[in-house]
């Protein structure tokens, strides 16, 4: 332990990343106080349960938590819900509270996520027009998906992919409207796509592509979607999935650099000395491709979170886990290991028509990235490999006979200079 | 329905009683009792962090592992094939209550 306070860790949302932060610093020994504070009312809850679950056919109003309800008391971890932090002052360490209220901290941790992205056409206010974030969010929407109804999602990533598959499992008749060419297109390869698109279709999502919504027209309540090339479709509801922003307003007003993202180091420490963040909210350098990046996942907000509570009690940081993500459509679950860029060379292993093969992502001959679609077998060795910085023989990786561990076929250069380096000192 | 009592064996061989509530997972009732389970998924078997060692007459009883929760475990360090569970995927059950659970090594 290297210091304790009677100014409280403050921790400001209550999602994934802040959840893990007040668990990790009871856990890892300190003893001060801890206030976890939430804009939203209830208990924590895991988000991947409500474009999953909380949509499919009789699934009630429950959804996970991410700690029993009895857990924060127990740990004398104090928690503050239904009250936005509506600023910050860095000079005095304190956050002001939307009562006027002011709170001194011994050290700031912003957890504050990110919100779905507004779509940016007039009738966007309409009746009818849904985004999928919060738990109200999902329960909304879950009302919403009746027999029958004409659903239309506007994006085609991972969330409006989610939504469009549990939509037709609930009887809904959807059409998903995608500006880009294919869906998922941001986050994977054309043959991850084309496999995805085929799973859908089979089970009756209308696709259409390149259809950039310019309005929502209806009285009160949308009724249809119009696109640039002068389509309209019929819509009893409209779920728009267009992509997050961080929430770094707070940040911003109190001086803590941002920029798409707030600022933050391999500790996730920020500009502002005592003020950290993490989860969706930041932005930073990747420690594996050197790429400056947001990352939207459970696995980022949880691995930030460890971060910056060794980096606060001073104990021993934890080697950075390769960023991976998941997502469940029809059935069919699409699990990625590290980041894939479109100028990778990419390789598929085993035969997409089974519903079952892997998409290898190799830049400079090196293991950058894998999807894997509908089975883990690659995950694991991929997320062993990756960090590693191996070359793999592209001729051995096609093979899905070949275990990925068994197409190195060398060291990365660079490690043995590291290495070598290390021997000399 | 009343709560189980796990003994729970760390990574260090410290044992520990630890209470199962009808709602939790096993791997929920770990991590709320601040076992050190990443649980990075959050239990959805997609991530191997909750592996733990039950009884082998426990793991056959409990029936067949699914697919990915097989393919996540045949690599994880220390698996066995008689003994290895995610303990996401097991679900509370009145007659598990007094097992011992042995969390594997991590990653
Ligand atoms: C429907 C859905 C499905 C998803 N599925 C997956 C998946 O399958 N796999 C995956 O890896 N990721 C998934 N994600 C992404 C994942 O949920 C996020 O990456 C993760 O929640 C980020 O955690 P966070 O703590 O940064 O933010 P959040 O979990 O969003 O928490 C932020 C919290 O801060 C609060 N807050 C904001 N501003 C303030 C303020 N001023 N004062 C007080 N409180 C404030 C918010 O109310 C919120 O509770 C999904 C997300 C959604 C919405
Ligand atoms: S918590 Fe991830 S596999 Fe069990």
């Amino acid at each position: 332990m290297t210091e304790q306070s009677t100014d409280p860790i403050v921790i400001v949302g209550s999602g994934h990343a802040g959840v893990a932060v007040a668990a990790g610093l009871r856990t890892g020994g300190w003893d001060g106080r801890i206030v976890l504070i939430d804009s939203q009312h209830g208990m924590p809850y895991e988000r991947p349960p409500l474009s999953k679950e909380l949509l499919t056919p009789g699934a009630g109003e429950k959804t996970a938590l991410l700690r029993k309800e009895d857990y924060y008391q127990a740990r004398g971890i104090e928690r503050i819900t239904g009250h936005p932090v509506e600023s910050i002052d860095p000079e005095t360490r304190e956050v002001v509270l939307a009562d006027g209220s002011r709170l001194p901290y011994h050290r700031l941790v912003l957890a504050t996520g990110s919100r779905a992205r507004e779509l940016p056409v007039p009738g966007a206010d309409l009746d009818g027009v849904l985004a999928l974030r919060t738990y109200q969010d999902g329960l909304a929407i879950q009302r919403a998906l009746v027999p029958g109804a004409k659903v239309v999602v506007i994006g085609a990533g991972f969330i409006g992919m989610e939504v469009a598959a549990a939509a037709v499992k609930n009887g809904c008749s959807v059409t998903v409207l995608e500006f880009q060419d294919r869906v998922m297109k941001r986050v994977t390869s054309a043959p991850v796509s084309a496999f995805f698109e085929g799973l859908h279709r089979a089970r009756g999502v209308h696709l259409e592509f390149g259809a950039a919504v310019t309005e929502l027209q209806g009285d009160g309540r949308v009724e249809r979607v119009l696109t640039s090339d002068g389509r309209h479709f019929e819509a009893d509801v409209v779920v728009a999935g267009i992509g997050v922003l961080p929430n770094q307003e707070l940040a911003e007003a109190a001086g803590v650099a941002c920029q798409d993202g707030v600022l933050v180091d391999e500790f996730c420490r920020t500009n502002v000395p005592g003020i950290y963040a993490a989860g969706d909210v930041t932005r930073f350098t990747s420690p594996f491709s050197g790429a400056s990046q947001r990352l939207e996942s459970i696995q980022n907000a949880n691995a930030q979170a460890e971060a910056l509570v060794s980096d606060i009690l001073g104990s021993q940081p934890r080697t950075p886990e390769v960023p991976w993500f998941w997502t469940v459509q029809h059935g069919v679950r699409l699990q990625t290991a590290g980041v894939m860029h479109p100028d990778d060379e990419v390789i598929v292993r085993g035969e997409p028509a089974t519903g079952k093969f892997s998409v290898v992502y190799l830049r400079e001959g090196r293991l950058a990235s894998v999807d894997t679609v509908g089975g883990l077998t690659d995950f694991r060795p991929a997320k062993k490999l990756i960090p590693a910085g191996l070359l793999l023989d592209p001729s051995l990786v096609e093979d899905p006979a070949v275990k990925l561990e068994d197409a190195v076929t060398g060291e990365d250069p660079r490690s043995a200079i590291l290495e070598t380096a290390a021997a000399l000192v | 329905m009343s709560t189980n009592t796990l003994t729970v064996v760390d990574r260090e061989g410290q044992q520990h009683a630890v209470a199962w509530e009808p709602e939790q997972s096993l791997m929920e009732a770990l991590r709320d009792n601040d076992l050190p389970v990443l649980a990075s998924c959050g239990g959805t078997a997609s991530c191997a962090t909750c592996h733990v060692f039950l009884d082998g007459d426990i793991v056959t009883s409990l029936g067949e592992r699914s697919e990915d929760e097989a393919e996540l475990l045949v690599d994880a360090e220390g698996f066995s094939e008689d003994c290895s569970r995610l303990s996401c995927q097991v679900t509370f059950e009145d007659r598990l209550n007094g097992m011992t659970v042995t969390l594997a090594p991590e990653e």
